[in-house]
Order: structure tokens, then sequence, then C-alpha cells
């Protein structure tokens, strides 16, 4: 997957085009199918028990579930919309995102790498060897890997 | 944090930040983002542009202090504005917490 170009759009405002091939943009879907991943009651707000209330901390977890259902709403549109990936003038598969939608791809993507990171156990990534894991193991550490790649490019083309 | 970059001085921007709030009542709680080797150099530098608002070269300041020492202190406000905060940079999976300016 590439980068390509922002683009103007008088309805949409800016968007931005990504070149890809069928691999990648298999690999893409396959991970966003995954979210979410991480546990509702990962984040607390305090290391100090006593600086938070056990109300606000559910608070925190409430606002973490409804995010999630929002998310997944919104990836539910995203995979039913066949027009979202096409085919350029030269015939090679694209993906047009606006910025906002970039963000938000951004944030479930960063998910599903905390939580696969936290499902392998949160180890240091440098340690992490798929070839000596289960299959189920493995497949976290590749949708881990999968997530910070497309990271990467959504990133690459804010900058 | 996730994947190395280059090296750069702690923020100056924060012993600023501690003296203008320092001894205000109304601004006990201090807003932290703690290291965690997941989290990419450049999402962690985007968020907190996105989050408060900093130019690139603020934020990746005190994405390098989370990297190199460990923490930073993001700001320094008062419990309803620190949760805020805390409540956005966890919406984006960030290690945050809100701790006590003790």
């Amino acid at each position: 997957m590439k980068f390509i170009r922002p683009k103007k759009s008088a309805r949409q405002g800016d968007s931005f085009v990504f070149r890809m091939t069928l691999g990648e943009k298999e690999l893409l879907l396959t991970t966003l199918k995954m979210y979410p991943m991480l546990d509702s009651k990962y984040h607390r707000l305090s290391r100090d028990p006593k600086a938070t209330t056990k109300a606000e901390q559910e608070w925190l977890v409430e606002a973490m579930e409804q995010q999630q259902q929002e998310h997944k709403k919104r990836l539910g549109q995203l995979l039913a919309d066949n027009q979202r990936f096409f085919r350029d003038d030269s015939g090679t598969l694209a993906l047009t995102l606006t910025s906002e939608q970039m963000e938000w791809m951004l944030r479930v993507l960063n998910e599903i790498r905390v939580g696969s990171w936290a499902r392998l156990g949160c180890p240091d990534p440098d340690a992490i060897r798929p070839a000596k894991m289960g299959a189920g193991q493995a497949r976290f550490a590749a949708s881990m890997e999968l997530s910070g790649y497309f990271q990467s490019i959504l990133l690459e083309a804010f900058s | 944090m996730s994947k190395s970059g280059a090296i750069t001085a702690p923020p100056e921007t924060e012993k600023k930040e501690k003296t203008d709030t320092k001894g205000s009542p109304d601004h006990g709680y201090l807003v932290i983002c703690w290291n965690d080797p997941v989290n990419l150099m450049e999402y962690v530098t985007h968020v907190f542009q996105t989050v408060f608002g900093w130019p690139k070269a603020k934020a990746r300041q005190h994405m390098m202090q989370v990297h190199q020492a460990g923490k930073s202190l993001l700001a320094r406000e008062t419990f309803e504005k620190a949760e805020h905060y805390v409540h956005q940079l966890q919406s984006y999976h960030l290690h945050a917490t809100m701790e006590r300016d003790e």
C-alpha cells in the first residue's frame, strides 16, 4: 500500500488516495475485521487509587465501550461499501479516504495493534517470534505488525 | 515506544508549564503519558498534536521524553480538565494517567 497524493474534492474537502495490491486490500480488511481487540477495562484513570473514585473509573470504562460500539458500527459501514475501493485509470486498485476517515482508521488500527500486543501478554516487541508460536498467538503477532504497517502509511500521508 | 528515532533534548516547555501553574490549587492534577513498547513514535506525536493542538516540534519533544525518560508531564490542570485529557489520550490508546500534584 502506498500513499499517492492528496486530492481536492468540492464535496468532501481534502481527501487522500492510496494505491495497493489486491493482497494488501485483503490484509487491511482482514486486520480491520479483528476490531475490537482491547478490553474496555484496559485503561486506568490514575496509578494512584486514591486520586480518583470508583465511579470515575467506571465512567472511563463506559466511555470506552461506547467508543468501541461507534467504531464497530462505522467499520461495518466501511466494509459494506463496495465503492470504497476502486480501480484507477491505470487499472490499479486504490482507496480514497478523507482526513477525518484517516484519523478514524488510525485509531481503529491502533486499538488492534495495542489489543494484539495485550493478548500476547504485553511482550517486548523485539522478542516476538511468530514462528515459535501456536497459530492463535501467531495471528495476534501478525495483526500487531500489520496494523502498525498500515498506521505508518496513514501517518506518512498526514505528514 | 516502538521504533527508534533521533535523540533530542527533553522538552524545555515542561519547565515553563510547571512554573505557569505552580501553587495554584485549581491545577492540582498532572496529566502524564507513560512509555510503552507498542505505540508507534510517529503515532504518539500525531496524537499529542491532535489532542493538545501543539505544533509538531513540541509534540515530538514530549514524545521523545516519553521514549527516553519513561514518561512526560503533558499538562497540569484542574481535576475536570485533567480527566478530559486523559480520556482523550486513552481513546487513542496511549498509556496516560492523571496524578495528584503532591
